[in-house]
């Protein structure tokens, strides 16, 4: 997305594999309980936001809590509309107990989705919800930020103009 | 608080301006009262999420929908976020009228909008003072360069301002600090620029109060590019960091927050206003302040508002109104033309840290010569970076090969935008409300403005030559864009108390003072007479402290 918010926010990116420790987030120490979600929409999220960012050579989204981030924001920030298409997509896959089948079938009805999805609104399509939330919920925590990706939380100041390393991480912000 | 709550000087506000009377007035020995409508915020003790990851902020960051309840105008804002929506205001509780769509951006709190302001800092030059004049438009400044020039460089000495002087006559030579490093896109794009363009159009590193080398005991900035949570290392220039502690040192600053003031007292038969009334934010308790010289420093509309508040017999339609322009001629800038462009190329480059600004492409139009479409001119600001994860969010892509694409950067992007100056129309006007007024009793502002023929052939070429720019510095997938823009949205809302050499036309003298008032002066951005493309707080700051002088001048000579 190009807009003047994600070339002053976002877009600036950081460096090195940040050593990046101490930090207690409050994330982290709430409860695993589902606020928002049933029992059986977090096990089928729990299988999504993996489906969408497995592990590889950080961890998959899960391993962020990333499904617990979800089950958060999508009540306080998405709008009514978002909130019903988003129940109403996992009760779909629900009932294909999409978190139960093979890797292969999941990929291959994500994929379904996604293209019955493309041409639809924001707010009415639940895979764009889905990978929205993921993305934000996965990148922005701190396993997504400092192993996915690089994050700096004070810099140090600015070097305009370095080579980028052999398969060097992207800054989270 | 002094006997009788009586002062030499009461600044109205503490944002941009009023932190500069505040400190010029305290250092020539006034005693000053600045009062502010909103809470206190204290430099870096109140910076509450200032140090926070994302992780570590709400929902990541992300605004919620009672957040957008609260605050449905701030909201959309490119800078709100959790880590900066305490610094402004509740819309609901703060509620003004929209005749036409009108984007009011405020931060009611000590410091105001300078504690999360975008931080360009470009002189105006004759070109600028001159322009209503020459071409007939308006009226005419009352000043040049050359008045305002020793204080342009008062303000930069003391602010300390990084950047890079283009050498253009346009855009006058400044005290700078170094400028951050420009990315290899952007180093590119000069380059290309430089060819094509005969040194007419050139990519600079914007002129910011932002310091790259330490300045005064602070800075410099450390590359976190989160600016309007405020800077625990002190490195952009903010009142709250910089004039307020600055005019506290001289034991002649009292500050009250949380004192909305209501309108002025002025006594006929001195002709000169005594002293302000003043609404207690939390308990509603009217206050009288009084003293001798009175700096409205409020904000655009709201000096504005509290001049149109204040009638009389001798001024039935507000005070100093006797030409009958007060609220009227109200403009901000447009920024609805630019372009997008991607890289393949440099690759192989990166960046490390967050950089506090944007690289900048001064006016080029209606310089040498005059242009048949528009008036006046334009001046870009460009954003340039390697994709992000964000990249990731559309499209239909997932999986471990997708996961690792959008871990490493991305192509370079580009985006630019132009910010074209908007003529004086006598129509764009602020108003109060006869009948509806809000919690401390104060007539609702309504407004309406619109842009014009003028700003709509601008903003066509500023589309025009981003793109033309982009094509001959060889980017891909240029794409011009102009897009309507709302009034208010660039937040730099200016005129409506316009300073000029006749009062039959005008409000505020040369000095900013009122024609037929002279003990009040209002320094916001309301004295504007035109518009200028540049960014206008380096002259709000500039004029305030010219302005201190003069009264700190007109009172040892006993002429207030």
């Amino acid at each position: 997305m190009t807009d003047r918010r994600s070339f002053l926010r976002g877009a600036s990116v950081l460096m090195g594999h940040a050593a990046f420790g101490q930090v207690m987030t409050a994330f982290a120490a709430a409860p695993r309980k589902a606020t928002f979600f049933t029992d059986l929409e977090m096990v089928q999220l729990r299988a999504l936001v993996d489906v969408i960012l497995p592990a590889t050579d950080s961890p998959a989204a899960s391993a962020a809590d990333t499904h617990y981030f979800i089950d958060l924001a999508i009540p306080a920030c998405a709008s009514a509309a978002a909130q019903k298409t988003f129940r109403e997509g996992l009760k779909a896959l629900g009932k294909k107990r999409f978190a139960n089948i093979a890797p292969a079938e999941q990929v291959a009805l994500l994929k379904a989705r996604a293209a019955a999805d493309e041409e639809l609104p924001y707010d009415q399509s639940f895979f764009k919800i889905l990978k929205d939330y993921t993305l934000t919920g996965y990148f922005l925590s701190e396993v997504g930020a400092t192993q996915a990706l690089a994050y700096e939380r004070v810099p140090g100041g600015f070097q305009g103009d370095v080579p980028l390393k052999p398969d060097q991480k992207a800054w989270a912000i | 608080m002094a006997a009788n709550n009586q002062f030499d000087a009461l600044v109205v506000g503490s944002g941009m301006s009023g932190g500069w009377a505040a400190k010029e007035l305290t250092e020539k020995g006034l005693k000053t009262l600045v009062l502010e409508r909103g809470r206190d915020i204290r430099h870096v003790t109140d910076y509450t999420t200032a140090l926070k990851d994302p992780w570590q902020l709400p929902h990541n960051n992300r605004a919620t929908n009672a957040d957008r309840a609260a605050q449905p105008i701030q909201s959309t804002l490119y800078l709100y976020d959790q880590s900066t929506k305490q610094h402004f205001v509740n819309d609901l509780r703060h509620p003004y009228e929209q005749a036409q769509p009108f984007n009011w951006y405020r931060g009611y709190h000590v410091g105001g909008r300078s504690l999360m302001w975008a931080r360009h800092v470009f002189r105006y030059s004759d070109l600028d003072f001159s322009a209503n004049q020459r071409e007939g438009v308006g009226v005419d400044w009352p000043i040049r360069y050359a008045d305002i020039a020793p204080w342009y460089e008062h303000v930069e000495r003391f602010i300390g301002a990084s950047g890079e002087n283009s050498g253009l006559p346009q855009l006058p030579a400044q005290i700078l600090q170094p400028p951050f490093e420009m990315n290899a896109l952007e180093k590119h794009i000069r380059g290309h620029l430089a060819e094509n363009f005969g040194g007419e159009r050139k990519l600079i590193c914007s002129a910011t109060a932002v310091l790259s080398r330490e300045h005064n005991g602070r800075g410099p900035c450390q590359g976190r590019n989160q600016c309007a949570r405020g800077c625990p290392f002190s490195a952009y220039f903010s009142s709250n960091g910089v004039t307020l502690p600055a005019a506290a040192v001289t034991g002649n600053l009292t500050l009250q927050p949380d004192a909305v003031v209501h309108s002025l007292i002025y006594h006929e038969g001195k002709n000169r206003v005594t002293g302000v009334r003043v609404v207690d934010a939390n308990t509603r308790k009217t206050t009288e302040y009084f003293a001798k010289v009175v700096f409205l420093c409020a904000s655009t509309l709201n000096s504005t508002a509290l001049l149109l508040n204040t009638r009389s017999a001798r001024f039935p339609n507000g005070l100093g109104n006797d030409s009958g322009e007060l609220g009227h001629n109200l403009m901000d800038h447009h920024n609805g033309g630019g372009a997008t462009a991607s890289y393949s190329g440099l690759s192989d480059r990166y960046y490390r840290g967050r950089r506090a600004t944007s690289m900048y492409i001064p006016r080029f139009r209606n310089v040498g010569k005059r242009e048949d479409k528009f008036m006046r001119g334009y001046g870009y600001e460009v954003y340039t970076s390697r994709g992000s994860w964000t990249r990731g969010i559309g499209g239909t892509d997932f999986g471990a090969d997708f996961k690792n694409e959008i871990t490493r950067p991305g192509g370079w992007d580009l985006y630019m935008e132009g910010y074209g100056e908007t003529l004086p129309y006598h129509d764009n006007r602020m108003w109060l409300s006869p009948d509806k007024v809000d919690s401390w009793d104060m007539p609702i502002i309504q407004l309406s403005m619109t842009y014009r023929d003028n700003e709509r052939a601008m903003a066509k070429q500023m589309m025009d030559d981003a793109v033309e720019m982009m094509q001959a510095a060889k980017l891909d997938n240029v794409a011009g864009f102009n897009n309507p823009v709302t009034p208010g949205s660039v937040i730099h809302e200016m005129g409506t108390a316009r300073m000029g050499r006749d009062p039959k036309t005008s409000i505020l003298n040369a000095y900013n003072q009122v024609h037929s008032v002279p003990n009040v002066f209002v320094t916001d951005g309301s004295f504007m007479v035109s518009s200028p493309t540049q960014n206008p707080s380096l002259t709000y700051m500039a004029m305030t402290a010219r302005a201190a002088n003069h009264a700190v001048e007109l009172l040892k000579r006993g002429e207030l």
